[in-house]
């Protein structure tokens, strides 16, 4: 009987969504380097691990499409022809950062002013609004941390964590001791606003039911509560006035609340104003008490694009270089813009797959023009692109940062070895800035 | 048999969440990702059993998919396609300037259908390509 | 005046930047040297003399008259910061037209894109189409937008448009927006601009207001629940001396920002 060496790895930081688990332990077999096992983690982190495992489903070898199909080429001409590529686009579209870690994404920007194209992470089908938000009223918000050790009260606004953070409330939001609330859930109170009864909601003290897309008048009308108004209504976005009042309540009630919020808010039609008025009712919270506010970021680490974005250039996505420096303007700069108004002539897609997660409106466009996908899985974007550029899995097979959703920077670990000649996402980046270099003659 | 006026969110789950690290090209996915999720009540209308495909229209486009019950109902009114290729392409691209599309809150209209196939996720979105 | 007449060329494949186009950069200069003045193409930069035919003579910035001719739709940042003179375009033209611009007219035979009159600190913006998002908008991240000056749209206008405007009574600044209809959270965060829309809003209007005017002569979708009913006026006063009659419901707010508020939102009977 062949006796399978198994090493495990303590600590380990899974990479798949904003809360940023740092307990994992994952059991490797180290033959051939096969995830076995992992502990501690949510369903999806630990799928993906496994999903690091060669498969199928994984690329290996770098890919061409040469008539029609893609075919397994070496690394020098798939990054020759990635950079050939680049170098004869007029406004390339560099997009994804997500997924990958600080360093990854640091090159990426030294990529797009290289190139003069646009340069875009993730952020803006998800939390940009968030971002807009900020920079209009700033954000009185702190870490996961504090609010594990002090929060009494925990408002869950447009988000579910059950299904998009799962260890999120065992870890730091509800049913967790922390070191002022040693009774853990008992003391709390959980209050949801969500227009379906989400398992979130199922478990919660309290739920708001409030009609879709109609978010901003109820918090607006909050705060007008809270400001001692009196209004003329008798319900708002379908919450009766005196649910209203019990709600506002019970936030000055709380010694130190937060608000947890997510797409809800994020991408029904009032957008960054969501955010913005539900900010400053956190601010206006704090005349009465202590509040903060945080958002539940998706990705590992979309908020570390969005930091290495900002000091590389000030600003942190949709941001456009093609005069020579960086400029910013979501919308006019931002991935599913420039590709709805046919602005792009390429695309350069890192840590992530918008053929899926983009309308199918934007997605037609890229398909028009040549599609590189840094990519290690089968995804609708890789399998449809012109280079695929399959690199190590960052957080898994290599080492790097990553910024949780309370930008609190966490060292990500090597688990186990990418598949043979595998890149990471910072030696593909390195390596196309060089050849793009090269073709430009510098 | 179909229903009008829906309003249609879209979001995470956590199947879906584990289907696409699984593999986006794989079955798991289809079946996490390519269902719409209904109100108890409201499916009484469309007097379908459970898993018939369904074709959910918005002004912004079509897709078929699974039709199955809420877990987090009661919602009236509401219906629920996890994130992913299907959703994306009933949900509305436009930005108001923000750059952020506008995932939720599109009026739909459900139809049963009954003889339609659910497409995986690359034929669905290599359809893009060949448009 | 004098008169410069631009005829684009050839539609651009990308959008093409041309904030070198305003009286201030065209006065004194000979045509050759208004030719050599750069455009942005893309990431690449070229002249404006390789996109537009031009002709006729300069003059001193006040006297001096640009029209262009051409689809004008992807043209962007059209009299960027200009303080004088005119500008006619005879078509759409593209995003930010008129922004950051202190005097002057700029008038557009056409719909304007995104950010028209952006952060504006005086002189006139017409636009006798629709407009897109953010007109007289500030532009993101500058909680002051536009300061001084009017815009006036014969037709609909987009989203959060005056966002951050700001008036000062001691300037007599009093910037002004008037438009046909709008769309979706207008006047948000507004210090002291003034709008007067002749048909119908969208949600949100006056949203997160700290004081200013909004006039609706049509209809509004919602009022929020933070705006006060107080009464029924048959004219109003506006802060730049103009008057509107007609039977109006006044209402304070936005309260989420202050208690007692002199913003006001009038929605006509």
């Amino acid at each position: 009987m062949v006796q399978k060496k198994v090493k495990t790895v303590y600590d380990v930081v899974c990479p798949f969504c904003g809360t940023l688990c740092d307990d994992l332990e994952v059991d490797v077999e180290l033959s051939n380097q096969e995830v076995l096992e992992v502990r501690n983690g949510c369903q999806i982190g630990t799928k993906k691990y496994f999903s690091s495992n060669v498969s199928p489903h994984r690329f290996t070898k770098p890919m061409i499409r040469k008539d029609g199909e893609l075919q397994e080429a070496s690394w020098d001409e798939a990054l020759d022809k990635a950079a050939d590529i680049l170098v004869k686009a007029k406004r390339p579209l560099l997009y994804g950062w997500s997924s990958t870690e600080c360093e990854a994404q640091g090159k990426g920007v030294e990529l797009a002013e290289i190139l003069g194209g646009v340069l875009d992470n993730t952020a803006s089908v998800c939390h940009g609004p968030t971002l807009l938000a900020k920079q209009d009223v700033g954000v009185p918000t702190s870490t996961l941390g504090e609010y594990k050790n002090r929060a009494d009260t925990v408002i869950f606004w447009g988000c579910n964590p059950v299904h998009a953070h799962p260890r999120h409330l065992g870890r730091y939001s509800e049913f967790v001791r922390g070191y002022f609330k040693r009774d853990g859930r008992n003391d709390r109170t959980i209050i949801v606003v969500d227009p379906r009864y989400t398992q979130t909601a199922q478990i919660a003290d309290m739920y708001v039911k409030v009609n879709p897309n109609e978010d901003y008048e109820l918090l607006n009308a909050i705060r007008a509560v809270l400001r001692g108004v009196e209004l003329d209504v008798e319900e708002v976005s379908g919450v009766s006035y005196e649910k209203i009042k019990e709600l506002v309540e019970v936030l000055k009630a709380a010694k130190f609340g937060v608000i947890f919020f997510g797409m809800g808010l994020t991408q029904s039609i009032a957008k960054h104003r969501n955010i913005d008025t539900a900010i400053c009712l956190t601010r206006e919270l704090n005349d009465h008490t202590k509040f903060l506010i945080t958002a539940m970021r998706g990705h590992y680490n979309v908020t570390g694009a969005n930091t290495v974005f900002t000091w590389n250039t000030g600003f942190p996505y949709s941001i456009d270089f093609s005069r020579g420096y960086a400029r910013y303007n979501p919308g006019e700069f931002s991935a599913c813009e420039v590709l709805m108004r046919d602005e792009v002539d390429a695309t350069l897609v890192m840590a992530s797959d918008p053929a899926s997660n983009f309308p199918q409106l934007p997605v037609k466009t890229m398909f028009k023009y040549p599609l590189i996908a840094i990519e290690p899985h089968k995804t609708p974007t890789s399998v449809n692109a012109d280079v695929v550029l399959p690199p190590a899995i960052a957080g898994i097979e290599c080492e790097g940062t990553a910024y949780r959703m309370d930008h609190v920077p966490i060292r990500l670990g090597k688990v186990k070895e990418a598949p043979n000649g595998c890149l990471t996402d910072f030696e593909i980046i390195e390596k196309l800035i060089e050849k793009v270099k090269e073709k430009k003659g510098e | 048999m179909s229903i009008e006026n829906m309003t249609l969110l879209t979001g995470r789950t956590i199947s879906q969440g584990v289907a696409l690290e699984g593999g986006k090209t794989t079955k798991e996915n289809v079946r996490a990702a390519a269902i719409c999720m209904f109100d108890k009540e409201d499916f009484k209308k469309l007097d379908c059993i459970v898993g018939t495909p369904v074709k959910i229209t918005t002004e912004f486009g079509e897709v078929t998919v699974y039709s199955t019950l809420t877990e987090e109902g009661p919602h009236p009114g509401i219906i629920f396609i996890p994130m992913g290729p299907w959703a994306n392409q009933v949900v509305n691209p436009q930005t108001q300037a923000t750059g952020t599309p506008t995932y939720k809150g599109m009026k739909a209209k459900v139809e049963v259908a009954k003889s339609a196939k659910v497409l995986g996720a690359v034929e669905l979105i290599s359809q893009l390509k060949e448009a | 005046m004098a008169e410069i007449k631009l005829k684009l060329k050839e539609e651009p494949k990308f959008p093409l930047e041309a904030d070198c186009i305003s009286p201030d950069k065209f006065a004194g200069k000979s045509l050759d040297e208004i030719k050599a003045l750069p455009v942005y193409h893309a990431n690449e930069q070229l002249t404006l003399g390789e996109y537009f035919d031009v002709s006729g003579k300069s003059a001193e910035k006040d006297d001096l008259k640009i029209i262009i001719d051409g689809d004008l739709s992807k043209v962007k940042r059209i009299g960027e910061g200009m303080s004088g003179g005119e500008i006619v375009i005879n078509s759409d033209v593209g995003m930010h037209v008129g922004n950051n611009m202190s005097g002057g007219i700029i008038t557009v035979n056409g719909n304007a894109d995104d950010w028209a009159g952006a952060m504006m600190q005086g002189g006139e913006l017409i636009i006798n189409g629709d407009a897109g998002h953010y007109v007289g908008a500030a532009y993101r991240g500058n909680w002051i937008g536009m300061s001084n000056g009017v815009i006036r749209v014969k037709g609909k206008i987009g989203n959060e448009s005056m966002s951050w405007a700001r008036s000062s009574k001691g300037k007599k600044a009093f910037p002004v927006l008037k438009c046909g209809s709008a769309a979706a959270f207008l006047g948000v965060h507004n210090h002291g601009g003034t709008i007067v829309v002749e048909g119908d809003v969208d949600r949100c209007a006056g949203a997160d207001q700290a004081w200013g005017s909004i006039v609706i002569k049509g209809k509004v979708s919602r009022v929020l629940p933070s705006y006060k009913k107080v009464g029924e006026v048959k004219e109003i006063e506006l802060p730049n001396g103009e008057t509107v009659k007609g039977k109006f419901v006044e209402y304070s707010g936005d309260h989420t920002v202050k208690k007692e508020t002199n913003g006001r939102l009038y929605i006509a009977v």
